[in-house]
């Protein structure tokens, strides 16, 4: 050995290592868990706040086979199709889905707003001030405020993510858009561009990459707001649903759609990003 | 009439004086380096060409018009960020033709496709002439060497006509082989296109082996911006062993702000 000390910096774990290492704390939350639920039934079988895997794996199949108890109950011989579409699972799923489509959609315009705000010294002038300070406002605090004005329905929720994460989104937009060389912008007009292909063809275009990455960074705060609002006021929803079984100490069921929900963001991230490489082969990074 | 008249140009970021009292006329199909010391100004004075700035007063002239704002009067090769890093090779040649040709909405009409068939093989020639061979066409940017994204960034440049051509230290971030080779291309093409170079560089040897006309900048004294120090014709051909005494005489002359600093 050379040098004082260790040189753990320069380790090369192997691929396996790497693997094994990575899969590691998983399986002590797996195992740990397996333990402590075990030991805590042993002493009293009626426990709730540690079920077993079967009793997990029981909620969810009721969960995914059969509507939940608040609302229709479905008529005998019902099709496997029917007894999907109508259960639980689905139903809670696809509630906040489109709520989650929704927001996606209205961030949009913030972007829009972003970008122009960053190439058109006018629009910036407009704006900054004012969306800086909307962005120092703290949105869950809005929140009685959307309800009295908006109602406890759709609207409320969708604008509670909107104001939340929308300022974010704004100001990155607005500081990539301003990152972009000015000699990207005086090649473009000496090329004979006006202001249309400067904004879209030549700024929004390879910032869009960026964008994209800031928006996948903001999702967790868009899930924040969204399972804030429907804990809050719903009737429906993946969060209401966990809020509501509370309650009743539903941890059978209350574990796997936290996992479920988990599962759904990291798709959505996956094939944002997916996406985003596939579509700018030119971007690095 | 010149093709670019500088009138008396005085430029000063918050009063810190930049160039004070430029004076300079460049004719049709001229040569020109830009030669000066670091924070000089002549970038500014580039950018003053340029429209991009506008001096604080004095006259910057194009053709006997003012434009104020970058257009296609000009081309522009910068030393960085020259390329579009979203567009391959072809696609950064034929934007000039495409946008000055087509509005934004113009571009999806039937005509837009066909003359754009037009433009790529015009752009197949020019990536040809640069020396670029055709499968690197479909490259990005980031895939070319940096010689190779200035010679993209050439032929963009001069896709559209311009009149003048205007350069910012364009070849500075290269390897010397690939810089000399670059000067050769540079003034191969100007030769064939008679378009007016103005190259702004701080290698006098480079100044030199290009132009057929150096214009040194320089402070003097030093607390007043910059002015013309000295505006030299290269002979032609320049003779080897020429060079030597010219380099002196350049580089005296933009050293002569420092020395007037100096208290005798």
């Amino acid at each position: 050995m050379t040098g004082a000390g260790f040189q753990l910096i320069y380790a090369k774990p192997g691929r396996g290592v790497t693997w094994a290492l990575s899969w590691l704390l998983f399986a002590a939350g797996v195992i740990g868990y397996l333990a402590i639920s075990t030991a805590r039934h042993r002493d009293n079988p009626e426990e709730r706040v540690t079920p077993t895997v079967w009793q997990m794996v029981d909620g969810m199949s009721h969960a995914i086979m059969s509507p939940a108890e608040d609302s229709e109950p479905l008529p005998d011989g019902a099709t496997w199709s029917q007894r999907l579409t109508h259960s639980m699972l689905w139903t809670d799923t696809k509630a906040t889905g489109l709520r989650f489509i929704y927001s996606m959609a209205l961030l949009l315009p913030a972007v829009m707003l972003g970008l122009h705000m960053g190439v058109f010294p006018y629009v910036g002038a407009f704006f900054l001030r004012f969306v800086l300070f909307f962005d120092k406002i703290v949105a869950l605090s809005l929140l009685p405020i959307l309800f009295i004005a908006f109602g406890i329905d759709e609207l409320s929720k969708v604008m509670l993510i909107v104001i939340g994460v929308a300022p974010t989104v704004i100001l990155d937009t607005f500081n990539l858009a301003r990152g972009v060389p000015n000699e990207q912008v005086v090649k473009a007009f000496t090329l004979g561009a006006g202001d249309f292909d400067v904004t879209y063809r030549v700024v929004l275009k390879q910032i869009w990459p960026r964008v994209l990455n800031s928006i996948r960074l903001n999702l967790k705060a868009v899930m924040l707001f969204l399972f804030a609002g429907e804990m809050i006021a719903s009737t429906d929803g993946l969060a209401y649903r966990i809020a509501l079984l509370r309650r009743h100490m539903g941890m059978d069921v209350i574990i796997p759609y936290v996992l479920w929900v988990a599962l759904l963001l990291f798709l959505v991230d996956f094939g944002m990003r997916v996406l985003n490489q596939k579509l700018h082969p030119w971007f690095e990074a | 009439m010149p093709l670019i008249e500088i009138e008396n140009v005085h430029l000063a970021y918050s009063s810190l004086p930049v160039l004070s009292g430029v004076q300079l006329a460049i004719g049709e199909g001229e040569f020109v380096c830009l030669l000066g010391e670091t924070g000089c100004g002549k970038s500014s004075l580039l950018r003053l060409l340029l429209g991009a700035e506008r001096p604080s007063s004095g006259k910057v002239l194009i053709a006997g018009e003012a434009r104020p704002r970058p257009d296609r009067a000009r081309g522009y090769v910068p030393q960085k960020y020259s390329l579009f890093p979203d567009k391959t090779v072809l696609d950064n040649i034929t934007f000039g033709a495409e946008v000055s040709e087509f509005s934004f909405f113009g571009r999806i009409t039937p005509r837009f496709r066909e003359r754009r068939i037009q433009l790529r093989e015009e752009a197949l020639e020019y990536i040809r002439r640069i020396g670029l061979r055709q499968e690197d066409s479909a490259k990005y940017p980031h895939q070319l060497s940096g010689g190779m994204q200035q010679r993209v960034a050439i032929a963009q440049a001069l896709m559209t006509n311009p009149r003048i051509l205007l350069m910012d230290e364009a070849f500075s971030a290269l390897d010397p082989a690939t810089r000399r080779e670059m000067q050769r291309l540079l003034r191969d093409l100007w030769s064939a296109t008679g378009t007016t170079i103005i190259f702004v560089t701080h290698n006098t040897q480079e100044a030199l082996s290009m132009g057929t006309r150096i214009v040194v900048l320089a402070k003097e004294p030093p607390h007043l911006g910059s002015r013309v120090m000295l505006d030299l014709p290269v002979p032609e051909p320049c003779a080897e062993e020429e060079i030597p005494r010219l380099v002196r005489k350049v580089e005296s002359a933009s050293q002569r702000g420092k020395l007037a600093a100096i208290p005798a």
